[in-house]
């Protein structure tokens, strides 16, 4: 896995394209976010930039990463080899998701210094680490029904805006929602990680703290499951 | 050349939906054989070469590939190198960091040097793939396939876009492949490749194998021709297939026989045969009287 991953590494730094989107694009937007004066309110900024970073930086790069390794072939190439398809594609999606975790710190590091510090830091890390193996498993699910990178800019989108929609929305509506809609929102994919980021960012009671780590884990499993389903490796005919 | 099978496939078809790419084919490889697989266009060869390396499930029929099921990539694949028919490199990978990626799962240790020395790549170590010519990416495609000296090697259509010298380049490096021992099959369109280097021949039609033997054996059957301009108003000693323009054409299975009559009676009676030719009957009279 290490020799995919490495050579994977070197190809997101060689095309500026993908390097811009993977990196440039979301460190960039954290930028805005952060002297927009979204700053004021550390745990919004923090839940939309998790979001945002992770979205465009794991799932659009790893969605379009593989729909263009599939179309030039390169996927068989590596199926050629020794390597089982869950190294090849874990080779592959490694250093997006590793060099995407060392962004969205280095963004919530620099949003910390400005707001405040995370109460409970390590749900925060809880989090990040769920939604980036969230997102991964969705970007090699939909990588299966992308025929090309440029397919990708469509395919992408219904997952992208929902998981922003139901961050947006969990966050927003808080402890203070009615007990059906709350459990409607942790249901929903990404709706659990969201509030275990509210919890670590302003603390609070911990009680939930098991269940939403459950249910985040739960559509992890989902997505993988659904990964497995839908990804091909060729081509279509 | 020992019996032991390395590739062995009984009653093997292929199916994509409805259509039938390959049908109830039974093909048996030996150790040290170089078997080429020909056929007219979407005869079923790259279907049947990727089955047997493992890239593709056989609909019905049983497959066995070095003793195992080809899919089972952990223990069938580092005794295996395969050259596929479209190369599926990245572009922006270097030469030498292509050759040592598909060398790192390969499973089999060799130096990227010595490779790409053997196939004429080494100064292009450091260029990007994407700045190679269609030639150049093939070699470096049969530099990944031989890379550690795997027991069987699949080329699929090897030579295709390359120049004289570097197929015969490349052939070289299968000669001697093939001293050490390799197992070796060879799809190509290149008849007289396969002509020269095969020792068996498989003939692939409309996903049926046709014909497989030696070239002696499938040719035997096929005619020969001896051509010349006929002299006029002269019965000949042996009857002509077919006359145009002047010239006859004789098809015959006895060229030896009927040239030798065909001379002595023109020696005896003082004829000269203008633009005489003799051809002997090739690989290519067998796969036209296939395709037809």
């Amino acid at each position: 896995m290490f020799a995919i991953a490495r050579s994977e590494l070197r190809m997101l730094v060689r095309n500026r394209l993908v390097a811009a989107c993977a990196v440039l694009l979301p460190l960039g937007l954290a930028a805005v976010f952060l002297f927009q004066g979204l700053g004021s309110s550390g745990v919004f900024a923090a839940v939309l930039q998790i979001t945002v970073i992770v979205g465009m930086g794991v799932y659009v790069t790893a969605t379009t990463t593989l729909a263009a390794r599939r179309q030039t072939l390169f996927l068989k190439r590596l199926r050629s080899g020794a390597a089982s398809d869950a190294t090849i594609i874990g080779g592959l999606v490694a250093p997006i998701v590793v060099v995407n975790i060392v962004q969205v710190f280095v963004v919530l590091g620099a949003l910390a210094a400005v707001t405040s510090w995370p109460v409970n830091p390590w749900l925060v890390v809880i989090a990040v680490l769920v939604i980036e193996a969230l997102l991964a498993a969705l970007a090699i699910a939909t990588a299966g029904v992308t025929n090309s990178p440029e397919h990708a800019q469509v395919t992408t989108l219904p997952v992208f805006f929902a998981v922003i929609g139901i961050s947006v929305w969990t966050m927003f509506s808080g402890p203070d929602a009615p007990a059906p809609v709350e459990w409607g929102q942790r249901l929903l994919p990404g709706g659990a990680t969201t509030e275990l980021v509210v919890l670590g960012w302003t603390g609070g009671d911990l009680s939930a703290v098991p269940l939403l780590v459950g249910i985040s884990v739960a559509w992890v499993v989902v997505a993988v499951l659904v990964a497995r389903s839908m990804f091909r490796w060729e081509p279509r005919a | 050349m020992t019996s032991t099978a390395i590739v062995e496939t009984t009653d093997f078809s292929y199916s994509y939906g409805a259509f039938t790419a390959v049908q109830s084919l039974s093909l048996t490889v030996r150790e040290g054989e170089l078997y080429a697989l020909l056929g007219t266009n979407g005869a079923g060869k790259t279907t049947t070469l990727e089955t047997l390396e493992g890239h593709r499930r056989p609909t019905s029929g049983s497959v066995r590939v070095l003793g195992g099921d080809p899919a089972d990539r952990s223990r069938i694949r580092p005794r295996m190198g395969v050259m596929l028919q479209e190369a599926g490199f990245a572009g922006d990978l270097t030469v030498r960091e292509t050759v040592e990626l598909t060398g790192a799962i390969s499973g089999r240790i060799d130096s990227a040097d010595r490779v790409l020395d053997d196939v004429g790549l080494a100064a292009k170590s450091d260029v990007r793939v994407g700045q190679l010519s269609g030639g150049e990416k093939r070699r470096l495609d049969f530099a990944s396939a031989v890379w550690g000296t795997p027991e069987l090697l699949f080329l699929d259509e090897p030579t295709t876009g390359l120049d004289p010298s570097a197929r015969d380049a490349l052939w070289s490096v299968v000669r001697s492949l093939r001293e050490d021992g390799v197992t070796i099959i060879l799809t190509t369109h290149y008849l007289e490749e396969a002509q020269e280097n095969a020792d068996r021949i498989g003939l692939m039609h409309r996903g049926v194998l046709q014909r497989e033997g030696t070239l002696e054996e499938l040719v035997r059957d096929e005619v020969s021709r001896i051509t010349f301009v006929a002299p006029p108003g002269r019965e000949l000693p042996v009857p002509p297939t077919s006359t145009e323009n002047g010239v006859v054409t004789i098809e015959t299975k006895h060229l030896q026989r009927d040239l030798t009559a065909l001379l002595s009676w023109a020696d005896r009676e003082s004829i000269r045969l203008d633009r005489l030719a003799a051809t002997n009957s090739s690989l290519a009279d067998v796969f036209r009287s296939l395709a037809d």
